[in-house]
């Protein structure tokens, strides 16, 4: 975060008003609805400034909606974001903005419904910075232990509680698969019929 | 011939003295069967109770939603399942339109069902019901034996339908659940919704009995207002010299001829329920010979009819059948492609399924080269009394008949019921040679899956 960036609240204001195209569903491979992210992200790379091979774009194209969905969908909302008039004149690598839209995109969606970095206040700011502090910028008018600290209040906290939830979820699934395999799960319990 | 330790508490939580002498009378019936297994209602008192209000509830709501229009209690439904269930979370937020929520199949449910299972439901009283079916991903369900007891309410709803209000209560038998196989999961329990009415699940292979005459005096003793069972069993109780005859039969998990119905409806005098019910989500539809479809049967159990790409296809329209919704809290399902076939119609009685088929649909070639669908088979072969058949071709076009040993007499009326689609010549008739349920329609020919 050695460089400044934008005002925070120019991002943070730009993810709540976010246009209702950007929040619609991304399309998957069998299917012909939704918005194709691939074009998207490629829309918004060349309005950066940049041009990426097709080839690389292959990633957003949704294949599965169990695994693809939330991240497509958060990847279009930071397409939004970086579709801003500060990061157009930043004029950054394509590879930096690349990385924001594969990696970290993925990090944020595995756990928090993309949606909320729109709807969310504090979702909101943590998208905004942790953007900002992926491509080393920190928002104007703070210092760097300022950022530093806010960011870390604001995504520390959210990802210790995001693992935590985590660990739970799978300690519940394993609860329940071997709830199941029980031998008194095995003898069931009385229907009139049996399919 | 009971056998094992009984184990009232666990599997009768709530049994009444009049209950535990008719699980005394079913099991030690000088004729009762090997009852191999142990299991029971395992319901508590409160649950007893909720039971009733459920059916007070859904036995007579009429189902008011229409295909397109999402009726309030499946936006609930959406909200808590995007909520509470892990699967749907990974997804991220609920899409605004329906349509717009990515379906799942079997293959989903038999990958992680604990994906499935919403974070509310306590695990203690979790059961299993696993299914295997024809083909397919073996499954394991989530249930509850709340779950279980829900499906009375269903099939009430059925036989009212059918002008039959249950009565059978304390110290009468209110079900007996009848299997043929080679083995079968079997006991004894009691209904406490139905005053501990009793309950037998049994098989009637004669390995599981002292002797073949003893499943009549069984079933005659017992003299059950209902019994339930698969076409396959039925042609077999078919065979029983029975006095005491039920009020009704309840068929699920095999498709019913309209001529295996009559038969079994003339043998035993009573209306005869075909009921389209899935171990994911209970008792779908029953059939309804005046409305000449599957009238639903769940107020809250939502029914898209969809093409290939998760659309739903154009009204009348055969797709596969996809459900959302449904009383198993413990595996609440949104958008579930079941793998059966059907179209969607309305009926002055309600919404109804057409022309419903398990499993894929297969082309057969006739002999002018044109493709005709299984439905057409199904069609073709209607009026026979037929528990069971097997349809396939081979690669070279010809066709085989499958019929089991117990209806061989009908073959050449099975093969002249088709004549008017494929050349006869070509039409051979082969035997089942296993008790067990077959795939109904095969091919090898090319172009046969589409």
């Amino acid at each position: 975060m050695d460089n400044i960036g934008p005002i925070l609240e120019t991002l943070t204001h730009r993810l709540a008003n976010i246009p209702p195209d950007f929040l619609d569903e991304p399309r998957m491979a069998k299917s012909n609805k939704g918005v194709g992210v691939a074009a998207l992200v490629n829309d918004v790379l060349r309005m950066l400034g940049n041009a990426t091979p097709l080839d690389n774009l292959e990633r957003f194209d949704g294949m599965d909606a169990g695994k693809d969905r939330n991240r497509l969908a958060l990847t279009m909302i930071t397409a939004w974001l970086l579709a801003d008039e500060w990061f157009i004149r930043a004029a950054l690598p394509a590879a930096q903005f690349m990385t924001i839209l594969e990696q970290t995109v993925a990090e944020l969606a595995a756990a928090t419904a993309a949606h909320k970095f729109t709807s969310d206040p504090d979702r909101r700011e943590e998208l905004a910075r942790v953007v900002l502090a992926r491509l080393n910028y920190r928002p104007e008018g703070e210092s760097l232990a300022q950022a530093t600290d806010r960011l870390s209040s604001i995504s520390g906290m959210e990802r210790r509680r995001l693992v935590e939830a985590s660990r739970a979820a799978e300690q519940r699934a394993r609860a329940i698969r071997e709830a199941l395999a029980k031998k008194a799960a095995e003898e069931s319990a009385d229907k009139w019929t049996r399919e | 011939m009971s056998s094992g330790a009984p184990q009232e508490i666990s599997n009768y939580p709530t049994l009444s003295g009049h209950g535990k002498a008719m699980l005394d009378f079913m099991a030690e019936h000088p004729s009762a069967p090997t009852f191999r297994n142990q299991s029971g209602n395992r319901l508590l008192d409160h649950e007893v109770a909720e039971l009733r209000e459920f059916e007070q509830k859904h036995i007579h709501q009429p189902i008011t939603w229409t295909p397109g229009l999402i009726p309030d209690w499946l936006r609930q439904f959406i909200a808590h399942v995007f909520t509470h269930v892990p699967y749907y979370r990974a997804l991220g937020s609920a899409p605004q339109q329906f349509t717009d929520i990515p379906t799942i199949s079997r293959a989903d449910l038999a990958a992680d069902i604990a994906a499935f299972v919403p974070d509310t439901v306590p695990l203690e009283r979790l059961i299993n019901f696993r299914t295997t079916g024809t083909t397919g991903h073996p499954m394991l369900i989530a249930s509850h034996p709340v779950v279980a007891a829900r499906y009375l309410t269903f099939h009430k709803r059925a036989l009212l339908l059918n002008g039959i209000r249950l009565r059978h209560g304390r110290g009468q038998v209110g079900v007996v659940l009848v299997g043929f196989q080679q083995r079968c999961f079997t006991y004894t329990s009691v209904t406490p919704t139905m005053d501990d009415s009793g309950l037998a699940k049994i098989n009637l292979h004669v390995d599981d009995w002292r002797e073949p005459e003893d499943r009549a005096r069984y079933l005659d003793a017992l003299a059950p207002e209902v019994m339930t069972g698969d076409p396959l069993s039925f042609a077999e109780l078919a065979k029983l010299e029975l006095t005491n005859l039920p009020r009704a039969l309840i068929s699920v998990s095999m498709a019913m001829s309209a001529g295996m119905r009559q038969m079994l409806e003339t043998r035993f005098r009573c209306p005869v329920l075909d009921i389209y019910s899935l171990n994911e989500v209970g008792p779908v539809a029953v059939y309804d010979a005046a409305v000449g479809g599957h009238l639903l049967l769940q107020p809250e159990l939502y029914v898209e009819v969809l093409d290939s790409n998760d659309q739903p296809v154009e009204a009348g329209q055969r797709g596969e059948i996809c459900l959302s919704g449904g009383f198993n809290f413990c595996m609440p399902l949104l958008r579930y492609r079941t793998g059966d076939f059907a179209a969607m119609a309305s009926s002055v009685k309600g919404p109804m399924l057409l022309d419903l088929a398990g499993r894929s649909p297969v082309r057969f070639q006739t002999r002018t080269g044109a493709w005709v669908n299984n439905i057409d088979i199904t069609h073709a072969l209607q009026a026979l009394p037929l528990p069971q058949y097997g349809f396939h071709q081979r690669a070279d076009g010809s066709c085989v008949i499958r019929l089991a040993a117990s209806v061989m007499y009908l073959a050449e009326d099975a093969r002249q019921a088709l004549a008017g689609l494929f050349d006869i010549r070509q039409l051979t008739v082969e035997t089942i040679m296993t008790d067990n349920k077959i795939l109904q329609y095969t091919s090898d020919l090319e172009g046969a899956y589409s």
